[in-house]
């Protein structure tokens, strides 16, 4: 974890496409050397309103993500996380600081950027089937037609839902609605993959179904993963680093570095002495007064 | 007996025993001359029917009717999409329309009358603005109540202010707007008939006017009872065309799981 001070790092990847360059960033100049953290936040803060209305949500954070990483963010509910993924994805703009990826501030809705929300039957829309939903935002991308079939092909089987691309949404379960979610992000191939509260309205066993595949998607695509959430145990199963969030405004109270072993399992994984030492560290910081 | 025959047949049952208490009225005399039999009424239907005139008017208030209804589905989407859009407009307006809404439009008849004169163009004006405010007040509730996930979701992902408005907040405001639909036809159907009967617009309600003025009741109730069916036909259409159109949305789901 780079908790740097340093206002701006600002050197674009040079391993970027350059069809992910787009207008949503502001370009910056250039000062190589050092290596840039895929998503950079550094001193974000984030206030609704003025005045004597003004209600400060986010009071300082400072994190990184490195390329290929999965990040959890958790804390106490009504914490802000929510804002944060907000103001990341270039929907709501920040009070001050900054959030960049591969040193490019964001401004606008990021175009290497996905994100999943917690309200999947919210966020997809239930007028079109699931490979409509899936073709959504890519239209505005003038793919070739064979191009836009070959990724919601492969983004279908991705998530195992192939033989459902003709039913609508409200036609399948929660689990299978928020894989429906998923593999919307998956065809729009996104670099960085953001998730809100993903998996908390699903049961307990599709939970860890659909854990396991956001494994496996960090795995078959190389994809940078942000996951908010308020289960610990999600976090630190899910995570390469998680990020403690104290409240309130938010501010980090630590990132720990998780460092068990790879392939996770459910099962192993979760029964490791390691895993329970991990939580119990986590944990201890959010029950702990702040 | 079958799940579904049973509440037609139960209907069917309604209607011959309404028609029965109006035959033993009529025939007790209970209104004088002013009720004729059910017997005659159909008798003289049957005559109507064979009219050309009939035709005439039939056509002149189905086309009055889906005319105006078209226009201001029209006006009423796009005027709805604009106040809904921009909060300010939005709240400029509101008390406006609120004002405007309970108006009948009977109560600008005779304006419409001294302006277009009894003419199919009164009539097509009274309709619109019978039918237009409520679908505008429908679309409005419908834009503004789009759901924010959608628009963040879409906004997410790099789609513009016009394709988030053709591809998620109408969509979302169809439900609004198939309801505001649903009202308004059998509402243009009315309102058609009473530019005729009283503001002396072409259409059936013309027809009505002159049976009533001419001492003709058997005439008039027929009309009457073509103007009911017309009114059933009207209503099944657009529910047909709102369920076919929303078969989606959660009030008209076919629940597989």
């Amino acid at each position: 974890m780079q908790t740097t001070n340093a206002p701006d790092a600002s050197v674009p990847d040079k391993n970027v496409p350059p069809q992910s360059r787009k207008k949503a960033m502001a370009q910056q100049p250039d000062s190589p050397e050092q290596s840039v953290p895929r998503l950079n936040v550094v001193h974000l803060a984030k206030t609704y309103g003025s005045g004597e209305n003004a209600k400060t949500v986010i009071e300082d954070l400072t994190f990184s993500v490195e390329a290929g990483e999965v990040v959890c963010i958790v804390g106490p509910s009504g914490v802000g996380k929510t804002t944060l993924l907000k103001c990341l994805a270039g929907l709501h703009p920040v009070s001050s600081g900054s959030a960049a990826i591969d040193g490019r501030t964001i401004s606008g809705p990021p175009p290497e950027m996905a994100l999943v929300f917690q309200d999947y039957n919210r966020s997809l829309m239930p007028w079109l089937t699931v490979r409509k939903n899936l073709v959504l935002p890519l239209r505005h991308m003038r793919l070739p037609a064979a191009e836009v079939k070959e990724r919601c092909d492969s983004a279908l089987e991705a998530v195992g839902l192939t033989h459902a691309e003709h039913q609508y949404p409200w036609q399948l379960s929660g689990g299978m609605q928020q894989r429906v979610a998923i593999a919307r992000a998956l065809a729009y191939r996104p670099e960085i993959l953001i998730m809100d509260e993903p998996f908390a309205s699903v049961d307990a066993q599709t939970r860890f179904d659909l854990e396991d595949l956001c494994l496996k998607i960090r795995r078959d695509f190389n994809m940078t993963i942000l996951v908010v959430t308020h289960d610990i145990d999600e976090a630190v199963y899910l995570a390469d680093r998680v990020v403690v969030l104290g409240s309130k405004p938010a501010r980090v109270l630590k990132v720990i570095d998780i460092d068990l072993p790879a392939p996770r399992d459910q099962i192993t994984t979760r029964s490791l002495p390691d895993f329970a030492h991990q939580r119990t560290d986590v944990l201890s910081l959010i029950k702990r007064p702040a | 007996m079958n799940q579904s025959t049973k509440p037609m047949l139960l209907s069917a049952a309604g209607v011959a025993a309404a028609l029965l208490v109006w035959q033993l009225m009529a025939v007790g005399k209970v209104a004088g001359e002013a009720l004729p039999p059910v017997t005659t009424v159909f008798a003289a239907l049957f005559t109507t029917l064979g009219t050309g005139a009939f035709w005439s008017s039939l056509g002149a208030t189905v086309g009055i009717s889906l005319l105006a209804l078209a226009l201001s589905a029209v006006a009423g989407v796009v005027l709805g999409i604009l106040i809904g859009s921009f909060d300010p407009v939005r709240y400029a307006t509101l008390a406006v329309l609120e004002f405007l809404k309970p108006v009948p439009p009977i109560v600008i008849l005779p304006l419409a009358v001294l302006v277009f004169g009894p003419t199919q163009e009164m009539s097509l004006f009274l309709v619109a603005f019978g039918c237009l405010l409520p679908i505008v007040m429908q679309t409005v509730d419908g834009v503004h109540g789009t759901d924010p996930v959608a628009r963040d979701t879409a906004r997410s992902y790099g789609l513009k202010s016009p394709e988030i408005l053709f591809r998620v907040v109408l969509p979302s405001a169809m439900p609004y707007i198939g309801t505001a639909m649903r009202v308004a036809a059998p509402a243009a159907l009315v309102i058609t008939v009473v530019a005729g009967l009283l503001g002396g617009g072409p259409g059936l309600g013309q027809s009505i006017y002159q049976a009533q003025s001419g001492g003709d009741y058997a005439s008039l109730y027929a009309l009457v009872i073509v103007l009911g069916v017309l009114g059933l036909i009207f209503q099944g259409a657009t529910r047909a065309a709102e369920r076919r159109a929303l078969h989606w949305h959660q009030s008209f789901r076919e629940v597989v799981h």
